[in-house]
């Protein structure tokens, strides 16, 4: 099947494609002057998709459950995908200290939330953060939020990975960072290949984590454990 | 014209009459197109239901029927057998189903390229490029996704019933519970997933044992709501085998409560449809909690 639509979706992608740019140009998703017009713009825009997408898959658009989903659903999406409003400046400005610590840091289990950006199907799990201070330490819920900012996008696990590892570098630069995400796709276990059990974990270790095998050691017996 | 299931050939050549309107419409700006397709659906489904109120998802009327050996079947004739038992299990299934199939195969590929443009324009919307490389498939692999996620409408009960109904004289309750089950939030398209336990009474006859997951896959993958889903199977399984009683748990977590909203993370809603004697008994009910809770 994946392959027939395949053949299928290369025929008439240009022809989808003139749909949007044509609806575009119509005056359907304009790009408005003023931001706050904008963002309902936009809102309504996505209510109408959702309309669109529901009576496409042979649902009675005016049945009393169904009546307000288009807008609850997208606002649903805005919400799973704020993180792209969110920097990370705005969140950790006042909330990094000057302490004279170099032992490892862990925040683990953070739950996460994230879209397939593939399937636009959520997937789940939680993440495990560990850093080595360089002078510098960072409010632990800060390590949440960077978490979420990044998971409230549209995703790949191993992107957010690296995001994630990649901010906290920048905003402290520790002697080391590692995170490790584990996961359940939904777009594996709904769909597909519908394995119920599969997780995915992906890690990326940066500086001494990487560097040296008995660091990552420990961080890995400290988060692994059950 | 032969009408050999009616509803379902209207549907198709309403599709058809749609879709060629929409090809002309395409032109014109998209909100007309929409709209008339919303109208011309919900005129469609409206007619298609016939009598009884029962619409896409199987609404029903609340009315459930309760179990009792072949009351109010007509036709059928009550004697033992195996021959007019199945035409009896054809006959009270076939008689019973209000509910039309919405949709089919050829439907799914033509709503492909609406579905994959209204998917663009959510990304648009959300402030993504749907140009870049990781985005470039995203509406289709989306649109076939969703339609995945709502193929119970595409599929009907006695498809999947027919055969597998026999006769044993077996009075004990049969259970068969964490059947993995999921589901569409209908309020905020997100998904639901949990596990269905279902046990019955059988009345003389019984039912090949994947068909209660099957029953269970064709009304959860839908826009659904808990508690009616629960429903659905159990008013199922009673109608086709009209057995002395039926109990179905459903344990579920729903993404738009974890996700989003109030954000519980460790949240289930548990519900739960007893008809016939596990209404009646409480012991018999008892028994049915206890064992699909070991």
């Amino acid at each position: 099947m994946e392959s027939h639509h395949a053949s299928e979706m290369n025929g008439v992608v240009t022809e989808y494609l003139k749909m949007c740019i044509e609806s575009k140009h119509n005056g359907l998703c304009r790009e408005e002057d003023s931001k706050d017009t904008a963002g309902s713009n936009k809102l309504s825009c996505i209510e109408r998709a959702y309309s669109t997408i529901l009576s496409e898959l042979g649902e009675d658009v005016d049945r009393e459950g169904l009546l307000r989903t288009p807008l609850r659903a997208a606002k649903a999406m805005q919400f799973l995908t704020k993180g792209y409003k969110e920097t990370t400046q705005d969140i950790l400005n006042d909330a990094i200290f000057d302490e004279n610590h170099e032992e490892m840091v862990i925040v683990k289990d953070i739950e996460l939330f994230s879209l397939c950006e593939h399937h636009l199907v959520p997937f789940f799990g939680k993440a495990h953060i560990a850093y080595l201070p360089n002078k510098k330490v960072v409010g632990l819920s800060k390590l949440a939020r960077i978490v979420e900012i990044y998971s409230r996008r549209l995703q790949v696990q191993e992107r957010l990975t690296k995001q994630i590892a990649s901010a906290i570098t920048e905003a402290l630069e520790p002697a080391g960072v590692a995170v490790v995400i584990e996961a359940v796709h939904m777009c594996m276990v709904m769909r597909g290949v519908q394995k119920m059990n599969a997780s995915t974990v992906t890690s990326v270790m940066l500086g001494r984590f990487d560097e040296d095998p008995k660091t990552r050691k420990d961080f890995l017996a400290l988060t692994m454990k059950k | 014209m032969l009408r050999l299931r009616g509803a379902h050939i209207s549907t198709r050549t309403h599709q058809r009459n749609r879709l060629n309107k929409c090809s002309a419409d395409r032109e014109k700006a998209g909100e007309v197109m929409e709209h008339s397709k919303q109208t011309q659906y919900g005129s469609a489904e409206k007619k298609d239901a016939g009598d009884g109120g029962s619409v896409l998802n199987g609404h029903f009327d609340g009315m459930v029927k309760r179990p009792a050996g072949g009351t109010g079947r007509s036709g059928a004739a009550q004697t033992p057998g195996a021959e007019s038992g199945s035409h009896r299990a054809t006959s009270s299934v076939m008689e019973s189903w209000k509910e039309e199939r919405t949709r089919s195969v050829e439907d799914n590929e033509m709503s492909l390229p609406s579905l994959a443009a209204a998917y663009t324009t959510i990304l648009r919307g959300l402030g993504e490029d749907p140009q870049r490389q990781g985005l470039l498939k995203t509406p289709w692999r989306a649109a076939t996704a969703m339609q995945f996620f709502t193929k119970g409408y595409q599929e009907k009960i006695i498809d999947v019933l027919n055969d597998a109904i026999f006769d044993e004289d077996h009075d004990e309750m049969v259970i068969v519970k964490d059947i993995d089950m999921f589901s569409m939030c209908e309020h905020h398209l997100v998904p639901i997933f949990g596990r269905v336990h279902i046990g019955y009474l059988p009345n003389k006859r019984v039912l090949g044992l994947s068909k209660l997951a099957r029953i269970v896959e064709i009304y959860s993958r839908r826009l659904q709501v808990q508690e009616r889903l629960t429903k659905q199977i159990a008013v199922a399984i009673t109608e086709a085998l009209q057995p002395t009683g039926v109990g179905v748990v459903i344990e579920a977590t729903h993404m738009c409560m974890v996700m989003r909203g109030v954000q519980k993370m460790n949240s289930k809603t548990v519900t739960s449809t007893m008809l016939g004697v596990f209404r009646e008994d409480p012991k018999t009910r008892d028994e049915f909690l206890t064992l699909i809770r070991s």
